[in-house]
């Protein structure tokens, strides 16, 4: 990473509560001024109490974090300086809106009349200054977000975490949010650590996403190659949907490698260093296989049966057994020009050979 | 249809055993109130009181115990001694809540310790503590009601405080801290507002205990200058029972009425201003 | 490389874990001190002395310490030898001097009746004509008890300044002439009788109270809101009056020219010369009792009530079970730890009663609470009182630690 402009630095930090395992097992990160990274993962891998160490509210047992150079191991906290959403917004419900968006400005002894400016404008650019007296609980989940989200930006902080942040919401409004946070993030120039189980909401909002398990970073890095380019099993299946299928490895030149899954040969694209005559997994995302025409120019076509046809309006989700006798799903988007799908009539399953990852099964190893 | 019948028949005897039991559990209170209008020195209705006869009903019985200098310095006393050990039991039990809120070693030790007061026979807790604090001269005296009577209110607003922080959102403390809020600032602006409905209803509880205690104000008051209610009234009952008693008593009804729908209303608050997110 | 700084090997990881939760505790305490302070002052020192009071009774060993050294070599059998007299003679005029003899009379004769005069009587004797030898017979003229074994055996036994002879008295057990244990003749067995009288009585209201009680908590889960709410007022009136505001009200309806007999009277039941004695005996403690410990009974077992789901009983019905089965079989056992919890409740309450007998018990209805309260402020027996004391607060402790293990004190009411 670019360590001239780390903003935000993780240097090998564990928890533990008990004393004998760990939650966090060492985790070193360092996130970009500027930067909207995203601790993507299970519940239970590590990225909430990452935050916490980051907020203040746990102290790490071992390692370091520091903020803009800054050590901040001793620093409660009260003193970081950082805005903060939380899963349930965490509005004070005996304040109204306004006295919830002045808080950390009354907290900061800031004179009166600035606050009064400073909330009003604050209300302004979510929308709700309308509500200003209104209390938490007379407010909807949205609406509750937005002010959360205001409170924590009010102070002008240069780091903003979010933890889960629309958790609560429902699908539309979350798309919604999403989008206005993104837009936040762009005008303020905030460094933004958002904590979410939700991979979609990653991929959408994030420059980079760190993938937790087991209370480690299995990968890091863009978007796209999070999705595109999964490093570790863990990684292909957590994020977005995938396609496992279980090969041998017949020759390995590069990049490029052939595996024989039953008895077709595939084109694939090795992951990491493959043996030849190893155990392999594909894996393969539904969207990237087509049904395909006996003209379309794939490197790989395979001969399946359609098992189940499930009609989702925007596209069609085929299971298709093998001939090797495994499953592979498909998402086939719904436009014109695709063959008639029906149970049990056979039809060809296209892929292009750099939309197959091949990786090391497990217990493999992948490298010597 | 049989069927039905009977069930019917079980269910309107079982109403009318339960009306007979909340019979039982008002009608001494209740009784007490209309006697206490009585013209005549009785403890029981005359037949002018049943015959609803005006002249029968007097509030003779009110202006003996208003002008009663007796009866004055207890009812002061009562208050001063419950006022002031309800605000000791109020601060240190709230105190001892958010302490209990956090994880600590031998935390159920420590809550059992701080309830007992509530069960331990009040004869031997009051005869203790008569002899030790008649060593330091606490005896006839202000302090050493408060500290005792304290001492028997503390459970009660450890209980409730106890009861309102298990509803209260701790997320809110820590939103409030990373919005840069001293922890003084924190308890003062957030956690204590929210707490306060429990904290009130712990110290209308803890106010009650004091005002109707009895036992040890017998061991720790034993010159009249220090009677409290409960204590002169403890005396009116063993030795001059007067109807004058009666008239306390429905005054000191109407006060717990009153505390007790107070208590009722924080409640129903406190249950609105957590629950409600 | 997994050695570099702030890398915890597991060694130190739980070191580190202890020490940030050591400052978590450390907190707490702090919180905690306030209240435990005046815990200690007005709760714990007062009751560590009612129990130093039973146990430690030194009148004897400090007032007539030559007397307690010269009996150690005392067969046990008869008067000691002349050495003792001398010694009592001694020991007697020092307590004249230190003006000790009234509280050493005292205590001897509370161990052995009718010392008290034998004493004063005595040291009478001595300051006219104080004997210079020849102390024995002086002793047994001046006053036959001091000749008798048993007198010596009194004295015997308080020598130790820390015993457990209030203890043995708060039992109905006493030493016999050989000084072995025996138990006080049955018409003298005064303590025993009211333990069981008191745990008697305890037993009764807290059936009473699961009799009454549970009828009313059913009505107020299973109502309709109104019924319930009206219901819970009429349970909740009670527990926030004052307990000598409804042991008045009692007197009020059950004295014999109370309203309840007027009633009966005036209905013809009884005659106005046969009016029912309900109060100043132990119906009076009985019915005040539960009276004033029901809303106790019936607030947990509520609160219990109405965490069962209705679904329950639907279910029942529905696979065919009668209304009253389903009840017994469904319902029932689902409410026992609130019954259990609120029973021991009332029980560990009822046990330590004081002010209800007091004030309506009469003779038969006082329970050990009041006789603790008789030896403290009228006979000032003080050790037996701080004994009967302990013996009541061990019970309570221990059901209290039971009630604690299976229901958790926080839920001592709500």
């Amino acid at each position: 990473m670019n360590t001239d402009n780390s903003f935000v630095n993780f240097h090998e930090v564990q928890k533990s509560y008990d004393g004998s395992s760990l939650v966090v097992k060492s985790l070193s990160l360092t996130i970009a001024k500027g930067e909207f990274l995203t601790m993507l993962g299970p519940s239970g891998s590590g990225k909430t109490t990452s935050l916490m160490m980051l907020a203040g509210f746990e102290r790490p047992t071992g390692g370091k974090i520091s903020v803009a150079g800054r050590d901040l191991t001793d620093l409660p906290p009260h003193r970081r300086e950082i805005g903060m959403v939380f899963q349930n917004y965490a509005l004070f419900p005996h304040m109204t809106i306004e006295e919830n968006v002045a808080f950390p400005l009354v907290a900061r002894k800031i004179p009166k009349p600035e606050i009064a400016s400073r909330v009003c404008s604050a209300l302004e650019r979510i929308r709700m200054g309308a509500l200003a007296h209104r209390r938490p609980a007379q407010l909807s989940g949205g609406q509750q977000q937005r002010v959360a989200l205001a409170r924590a930006l009010v102070f002008e902080p240069s780091l903003v975490l979010m933890d889960e942040p629309l958790g609560a919401l429902d699908k539309q409004l979350r798309e919604h949010m999403q989008m206005e946070i993104k837009h936040l993030h762009e005008e303020l120039g905030l460094t933004v650590v958002y904590v979410t189980h939700d991979q979609d909401e990653a991929l959408a909002l994030s420059d980079r996403v760190a993938v937790f398990n087991n209370g480690m970073i299995e990968q890091v890095g863009p978007a796209r190659a999070i999705y595109e380019a999964p490093e570790t099993s863990f990684v292909s299946s957590f994020v977005g949907e995938n396609n496992h299928l279980a090969g041998i490895a017949t020759s390995v030149s590069g990049s490029a490698c052939a595996i024989m899954v039953g008895n077709a040969q595939i084109q694939c694209v090795a992951v990491g260093r493959l043996k030849q005559g190893g155990r392999v997994v594909v894996s393969l995302r539904p969207e990237r296989i087509c049904l395909a025409l006996s003209d379309d120019d794939f490197a790989n076509k395979v001969k399946g049966i359609p098992k189940e046809v499930v009609y989702f309006g925007d596209h069609l989700r085929i299971s298709c057994r093998l001939e090797s006798g495994q499953t592979l799903t498909i998402k086939q988007p719904n436009r014109g020009g695709i063959p008639e799908v029906s149970v049990g009539h056979p039809v060809i399953l296209g892929w292009h050979a750099t939309d197959a990852r091949a990786l090391a099964a497990e217990g493999e190893a992948s490298n010597g | 249809m049989h069927s039905f019948n009977v069930e019917y028949a079980w269910s309107m005897l079982f109403r009318v055993i339960c009306g007979a039991i909340l019979m039982f559990l008002i009608a001494p209170i209740f009784i007490i109130v209309p006697l206490s209008f009585n013209s005549e020195p009785y403890f029981t209705f005359t037949s002018g009181m049943l015959h609803f006869r005006p002249e029968a009903y007097s509030i003779r019985w009110y202006e003996a115990f208003v002008s009663d200098a007796g009866w004055r310095v207890a009812v002061r006393n009562s208050f001063f001694v419950g006022g002031l050990s309800t605000l000791l039991a109020t601060a240190l039990g709230t105190l001892a809540a958010l302490g209990l809120n956090r994880p600590l070693p031998m935390r159920s030790f420590i809550l059992s310790l701080l309830l007992a007061p509530m069960i331990v026979p009040i004869v031997v807790l009051a005869a203790g503590t008569y002899f030790v604090f008649a060593k330091v001269g606490l005896v006839d005296s202000y302090v050493g009601l408060v500290l005792a009577h304290a001492t028997l209110g503390l459970p009660f607003v450890v209980v409730t405080v106890l009861a309102t922080l298990s509803n209260f959102d701790q997320g809110l403390v820590k939103a409030a801290l990373i919005c840069g809020a001293h922890p003084t600032m924190v308890f003062r602006r957030v956690t204590l507002p929210l707490i306060a409905p429990g904290v009130l209803s712990g110290a209308a509880l803890a106010f009650v205990t004091s005002f109707d205690e009895a036992v040890i104000t017998l061991f720790l008051s034993p010159s009249p200058e220090y009677y409290t209610v409960p204590r002169k009234m403890w005396s009116g009952l063993r030795e001059q029972i007067s109807p004058t008693i009666l008239a306390v008593a429905t005054t000191w009804i109407v006060l717990s009425l009153m505390l007790m729908i107070l208590v009722g209303v924080l409640r129903r608050q406190s249950a609105r201003a957590t629950g409600n997110r | 490389m997994a050695e570099a700084i702030g890398f915890a090997t597991p060694d130190d990881l739980g070191r580190r874990v202890a020490r940030s939760r050591h400052s978590d505790t450390r907190k707490g305490l702090l919180l905690l001190a306030p209240a435990l302070v005046l815990l200690f002052i007005a709760f714990i020192v007062p009751l560590g002395y009612i129990f130093r009071l039973s146990i430690y009774d030194p009148i004897v060993p400090d007032g007539l310490p030559r007397v307690v050294q010269a009996l150690e070599h005392w067969s046990g059998s008869g008067a000691p030898d002349e050495e003792t007299f001398r010694a009592l003679a001694e020991d007697l005029s020092d307590a004249r001097k230190a003006n000790t003899v009234g509280l050493i009379a005292n205590r001897l004769n509370v161990e052995y009746p009718g010392l008290r005069s034998t004493v004063m009587r005595t040291v009478r004797r001595l300051g006219q004509t104080p004997p210079v030898d020849n102390f024995t017979a002086f002793f047994v003229k001046a006053d036959p008890n001091w000749g008798a074994q048993s007198t010596w055996q009194a004295i015997n036994q308080l020598r130790h300044s820390v015993n457990a002879n209030y203890y043995l008295a708060a039992v109905d057990l006493r030493r016999d002439a050989s000084g072995s244990m025996e138990l006080a003749p049955e018409e003298n067995r005064i303590y025993t009788t009211l333990f069981v009288r008191t745990f008697l009585i305890a037993f009764s209201v807290t059936s009473f109270c699961i009799l009454l009680g549970y009828p009313v908590a059913y009505l107020i889960a299973t109502s309709s809101k109104l019924v319930a709410s009206v219901s819970i007022m009429l349970v909740l009136l009670p527990f926030w009056t004052s307990l000598l505001v409804r042991t008045t009200g009692w007197i009020v309806l059950l004295q014999s020219q109370g309203v309840l007999n007027d009633l009966f009277v005036y209905l013809g039941i009884i005659s106005d010369e046969n009016r029912v004695r309900m109060i100043y005996n132990l119906a009076g403690t009985l019915i005040a009792m539960t009276h004033i410990l029901l809303p106790f009974f019936i607030l947990p077992l509520y609160s219990v009530m109405v965490s069962i789901s209705p679904v329950y009983m639907r279910a029942a019905q529905s696979l065919g079970a009668h209304r009253f089965y389903a009840f017994w079989k469904v319902y029932f056992p689902n409410t026992l730890p609130g019954l259990g919890s609120g029973a021991l409740l009332v029980f560990i309450l009822a046990v330590g009663y004081y002010i209800t007998p007091a004030l309506v018990g009469g003779q038969s209805g006082q329970m050990i609470s009041n006789l603790i309260a008789f030896h403290m402020q009228s006979s000032l027996n003080w050790g037996l009182a701080a004994a009967l004391g302990v013996i009541l607060l061990a019970v309570v402790l221990i059901l209290y630690g039971v009630y604690n293990r299976y229901s958790g004190a926080n839920r001592l009411m709500n």
